[in-house]
């Protein structure tokens, strides 16, 4: 049992309890403690549960001055305005550890073990505007996800050297092949026609290959319309 | 009688899910109505309580799906402690109230389930129509986005995580 998996059931039950879990929790000091602050808070939720909510809807404040409206939307204009040209000037790292970040937070993908159907891989790429003449039997996790504005294919892959997580960013550019380690994790991003392809594993797994093989798999298709969707 | 006695129960959990008093309110006294028609089908009178829970979170989904619930504005609410629990209640236990009001539902509805209904992750799943992983990520999801909303700092060694998008 891994870190992840130890994590993703002490979260979702802190009194998860098994041979497995105690033997892991006896040799690793950072998954004690995570225990621990999952106890609190769950003992926390217990008390702040016990009584009903009592919500009332606050009374509405006197209205501010018209200058003060004023001020406030110039506020907002130069706010938005600094935010575009922070958003613009971003650092490409930046796009490794949000991709990595990604990851982090759909822990189960790793977990996946059985093959997704043609249809569920189908739909997360064609969502995207994606194709890939990969044999469907490698792929073991196919979702269409938000990141950074957009519906990208986030596929895991089983290889020769175990599971590996791939991005394809049809709307991210990188100059050149970017290599990085974080999170725990080894993470390549490789350009490929107009966008990009994230590759990761855990440790120190191998992501090269997977990035090159996939460059040459990957087409892009006629963009489909953009879809009207809540952020998840 | 014994669906009554469990009222006060019914009506804090609906409340939980509903996030307004008057529509828990209606959703618990609809459960109870359809409870008592359909008493036969309870065997065990010691598993009365987690039947009745499902009725009412069953009717809850009922009535999110049939019309839009009016949302309250977490931002122009306040979660007002009454007399009797003000004295007890500390900053932070409010703060939680408040983190547990603004996780969207798909979190807050199994976490609810699990914490003050007591109902296993297989029967959460079961009853959401979920995969098991499923409800053991959305789960972890929510009590990571309490401890983010809260301003808890992970304990030292435990940091690893993030909370989800």
């Amino acid at each position: 049992m891994t870190c992840e998996d130890l994590r993703l059931l002490i979260g979702a039950d802190p009194d998860s309890a098994g041979p497995e879990l105690e033997e892991h929790l006896r040799g690793c000091e950072g998954c004690r403690a995570f225990r621990e602050e999952m106890r609190r808070l769950n003992a926390d939720l217990r008390r702040a549960l016990d009584a009903p909510p009592d919500i009332r809807v606050a009374r509405p404040r006197r209205a501010a001055p018209a200058w003060r409206e004023y001020a406030l939307a110039a506020g907002v204009v130069l706010a938005t305005a600094a935010a575009i040209v922070v958003w613009l000037l971003r650092p490409t790292d930046t796009l490794a550890h949000e991709v990595v970040a990604h990851v982090k937070a759909e822990p189960e993908s790793w977990l996946s073990s059985h093959n997704v159907s043609p249809g569920s891989i189908d739909h997360a790429l064609k969502s995207s505007g994606v194709g890939l003449d990969l044999a469907s039997d490698k792929i073991v996790y196919a979702q269409s996800c938000w990141f950074r504005g957009h519906y990208v294919p986030h596929l895991v892959v089983e290889t020769t050297h175990g599971p590996a997580t791939v991005l394809i960013l049809r709307h991210e550019q990188v100059k050149a092949r970017d290599n990085f380690r974080e999170g725990g994790m080894t993470g390549v991003i490789v350009p490929a026609g107009d966008g990009s392809i994230a590759v990761l594993a855990r440790g120190r797994g191998q992501v090269d290959d997977v990035a090159s093989e996939l460059r040459e798999e990957v087409h892009w298709l006629p963009e489909p319309a953009t879809i009207q969707k809540d952020h998840p | 009688m014994l669906f009554e006695s469990m009222r006060p129960d019914l009506l804090r959990f609906a409340q939980w899910l509903a996030r307004d008093r008057s529509i828990a309110e209606d959703i618990v006294q609809e459960a109870l109505l359809r409870a008592w028609r359909s008493r036969d089908a309870l065997k065990d009178p010691a598993a009365a309580r987690a039947w009745l829970l499902t009725i009412v979170r069953r009717e809850h989904a009922r009535l999110y799906e049939r019309k839009r619930l009016e949302l309250v504005c977490l931002d122009d609410a306040v979660d007002v402690p009454d007399s009797a629990t003000s004295a007890a209640a500390d900053a932070e236990l409010l703060t939680l109230r408040y983190a547990i009001m603004k996780l969207p539902l798909d979190y807050r509805e199994p976490l609810v389930m699990q914490v003050l209904g007591g109902f296993s992750t297989e029967e959460i799943a079961r009853e959401l129509e979920l995969t098991n992983t499923a409800v053991l990520t959305r789960l972890f999801r929510a009590r990571l986005k309490l401890r983010d909303l809260c301003g808890v700092s992970p304990a030292p060694g435990a940091a690893a995580r993030e909370a989800p998008a």
